[in-house]
């Protein structure tokens, strides 16, 4: 059986094509979804396996980037998606979408309830950032990160500055290996918060986080912006995969759903 | 609406040959067809060219301290790193980009043109690329527009494109052309204006471009007291050209110690406007000039040896002119360069390093290929200057004695600390 990829679209999301052709390079079927349409029959959630909200700039990042989708998809299909997550299915944020994820509390989801601990603000040098940049993955029970050690994929970002509520927060998210991706520099090693290995002044060099469970991802860099070799900055002068290493993070969550939902 | 867009129907199409608008059933505007399209009168003006004092006597100028020069010109303004701004465009919407604006081993080396694959499951690609040099447009606008059509073109050459899949876009930033008391030279920005305009079509014809789009913005002119202060003639020349393959572009930083580098086209003592005289301080001078006959043949057979495979690295001699290029492709590299520049000696040091004559690449050829370029660009400009090397040393000599003698973070620094941000 195919795994079923609800790709979000709508009110300025723009990476919603090439997050569908990740995922059908990684071998699951993918379709584009209007918001608005989910709002009028989130039944459409069932059929799927995996919930992804791709870059862009949502309503215009008006008030704070990712905001008002957050409140839509929080206020508007908030049972539904809950629903969706409680049924063990699969779900990724990714710039955009991590911070509408971040902002409605569907990460880091502690509790398994839409609650805001963590968010995503302007970076510390006050400028949107095109460069590409090198991850790391933690240990953490992240489905998404699995094999993978070191990632190079672009960010493209003004607010992708990671910052917890408090102490207590990066503690938890810490003691619960909720941190699956921080930014190093190229040679793996931390980037201790320095620019441009760290782009956006993120706490502890955090680039992306799942919940408890390892189910949901949320990361402001792009692993769909690195599926094909030439995508990669260095590939005229390196040899490289056919493949681009961010396929990876597809090819794991399509892996997982196969096998479990 | 389903998508939540705001949409309004305003009106209809008519056959009463009249643009009507009504307000609360009132008619508040009618005007016919003829006088909408027809009613404005054609203007007649008068353009008449007034030579400049910069076409008499070429300034001559002897360098003392070439390498000083060098990192002077790499931090001009119209040469110097543009990164931090470039950055803060994403330049990568829907993972498409092939070619980044930044390139090499650090990802900061100037890229010719840029390639997006617009289409994830093809392999064809989209070359797009830009010319512009309002700098000659004192010494003449003809030979501003042809060379800005030619940089443009050329940045295309350079990651593989071919003549004849090219299309361009021409918009205009003029002075104010039309003579009046507040503006005395309105007739000589006239003439410029003939003169670009018989460029654009001169040039265009001979690279078989057709102009797909463009605008112009004739106005360009402040006021303040008695002080006016215009724009000089300007064009942005953009070019896109259909690339078969994505995979056979070429990038422009140097690839590895060992490879050849040569100068393709040639190389005259067309020193005005340059950024060499910028920095000098000089006026005047002979303007760069486009052969198209020469150029034609050479990005002809350029654009067949890299289908072929053989060109390691390519850029194209632009602002600053052949020195900045070997710079910036050896900083973009993490490469060294220890060249000779005896095959142009018979040109004046300062031509030989920073001419902007149009028409000029530098690439970079794998030793083992050497022979199978050399052979199939028999017949053209070509000349050995020397080789890629792993050292951090950028020197550039003719025949033997040293001019150039550089570390290549130095280089890199003068090009990128001016507008750091």
């Amino acid at each position: 059986m195919a795994v079923r990829v609800l790709v979000l679209t709508g009110f300025g999301i723009n990476c919603e094509r090439e997050t569908a052709f990740a995922f059908e390079r990684a071998g699951a079927r993918a379709r584009l979804v209007h918001l608005n349409d989910l709002i009028a029959d989130p039944s459409r959630l069932d059929w799927h396996h995996v919930f992804a909200i791709p870059g862009g700039f949502s309503f215009g990042d008006d008030i704070a980037s990712g905001k008002i989708l957050a409140n839509r998809l929080r206020y508007r299909l908030g049972g539904p998606l809950q629903k969706f997550l409680d049924d063990g299915k699969l779900a990724i944020g990714i710039c955009n979408g991590f911070q509408v994820m971040a902002k409605m509390g569907m990460l880091p989801y502690f509790d398994g309830q839409f609650a805001q601990e963590v968010t995503l603000t302007h970076n510390d040098s006050s400028r949107f950032e095109d460069r590409w940049v090198t991850l790391a993955a933690a240990a953490s029970p992240c489905v998404w990160t699995r094999g993978v050690e070191l990632l190079e994929v672009p960010v493209r970002h003004g607010e992708g500055k990671f910052v917890v509520r408090d102490a207590e927060v990066l503690a938890r998210l810490e003691q619960n290996r909720q941190i699956v991706l921080r930014y190093v520099q190229r040679d793996g090693a931390p980037a201790s918060g320095a620019f441009p290995a760290n782009p956006n002044g993120s706490v502890d060099d955090i680039a992306g986080i799942c919940d408890p469970s390892g189910r949901i991802l949320g990361l402001m860099p792009h692993p769909e912006a690195h599926v094909h070799r030439t995508n990669h900055p260095r590939w005229t002068r390196e040899t490289l995969p056919a493949e681009g290493a961010g396929l990876r993070i597809f090819h794991n969550a399509v892996s997982y759903a196969a096998a479990t939902v | 609406m389903q998508r939540s867009v705001e949409a309004t129907v305003l009106g209809e199409f008519t056959d009463s040959g009249l643009l009507e608008c009504y307000y609360e059933g009132k008619c508040i505007a009618q005007i016919s067809m003829d006088f909408l399209h027809n009613g404005v009168p054609r203007m007649h003006l008068e353009a008449a060219l007034t030579p400049t004092p910069a076409t008499a006597s070429p300034p001559r100028v002897t360098e003392s301290n070439f390498k000083q020069a060098l990192l002077s010109v790499l931090g001009a303004l119209n040469v110097c790193s543009k990164e931090p701004f470039v950055r803060m465009y994403d330049h990568e919407v829907q993972g498409q980009s092939v070619l980044k604006p930044f390139q090499g081993i650090s990802h900061d080396g100037p890229g010719d043109a840029g390639v997006i694959r617009p289409l994830p499951n093809s392999k064809r690609g989209i070359a797009v690329a830009c010319g512009i040099t309002p700098k000659y447009s004192e010494l003449d606008a003809y030979h501003m527009m042809a060379c800005a059509v030619d940089e443009a073109v050329r940045n295309l050459v350079c990651v593989g494109a071919r003549l004849g899949h090219i299309a361009g876009l021409d918009n205009f930033c003029w002075p104010d052309p039309v003579e009046s008391d507040k503006n005395p030279d309105g007739a000589h920005k006239l003439a410029q204006l003939v003169r670009c305009c018989q460029a654009l079509y001169d040039t265009c014809v001979a690279y078989d471009i057709p102009l797909i789009s463009g605008k112009d913005s004739m106005k360009n002119d402040y006021r303040i007291g008695d002080t006016k202060i215009s724009i000089p003639p300007t064009v942005l020349f953009t070019a896109a050209a259909v690339l078969e393959d994505v995979e056979r572009v070429v990038s422009m930083d140097a690839k590895q110690a060992g490879d050849l580098v040569y100068v393709l086209g040639e190389t005259r003592e067309e020193l005005g406007g340059s950024e060499y005289f910028g920095v000098r301080g000089l006026g005047g001078g002979a303007v760069p000039q486009v052969d198209t006959t020469r150029t034609r043949r050479l990005y002809d057979s350029l654009a067949e040896v890299m289908e072929a495979g053989l060109v390691a690295s390519c850029h194209d001699c632009s602002d600053g002119g052949l020195a900045v290029a070997l710079a910036e492709m050896a900083f973009a590299g993490g490469l060294g360069m220890a060249l000779d520049l005896g095959p142009l000696r018979g040109l004046p040091m300062e031509a030989a390093l920073f001419s902007e004559t149009p028409g000029r690449f530098v690439a970079t050829i794998r030793p083992e290929n050497q022979t199978e370029f050399e052979a199939r660009m028999q017949g053209q400009s070509v000349h050995f200057l020397g080789r890629v090397t792993g050292e951090d040393e950028f020197n550039i000599a003719r025949d033997g004695q040293t001019l150039v003698r550089a570390k290549v973070g130095e280089l890199k620094q003068a090009w990128q600390r001016p507008l750091q941000l």
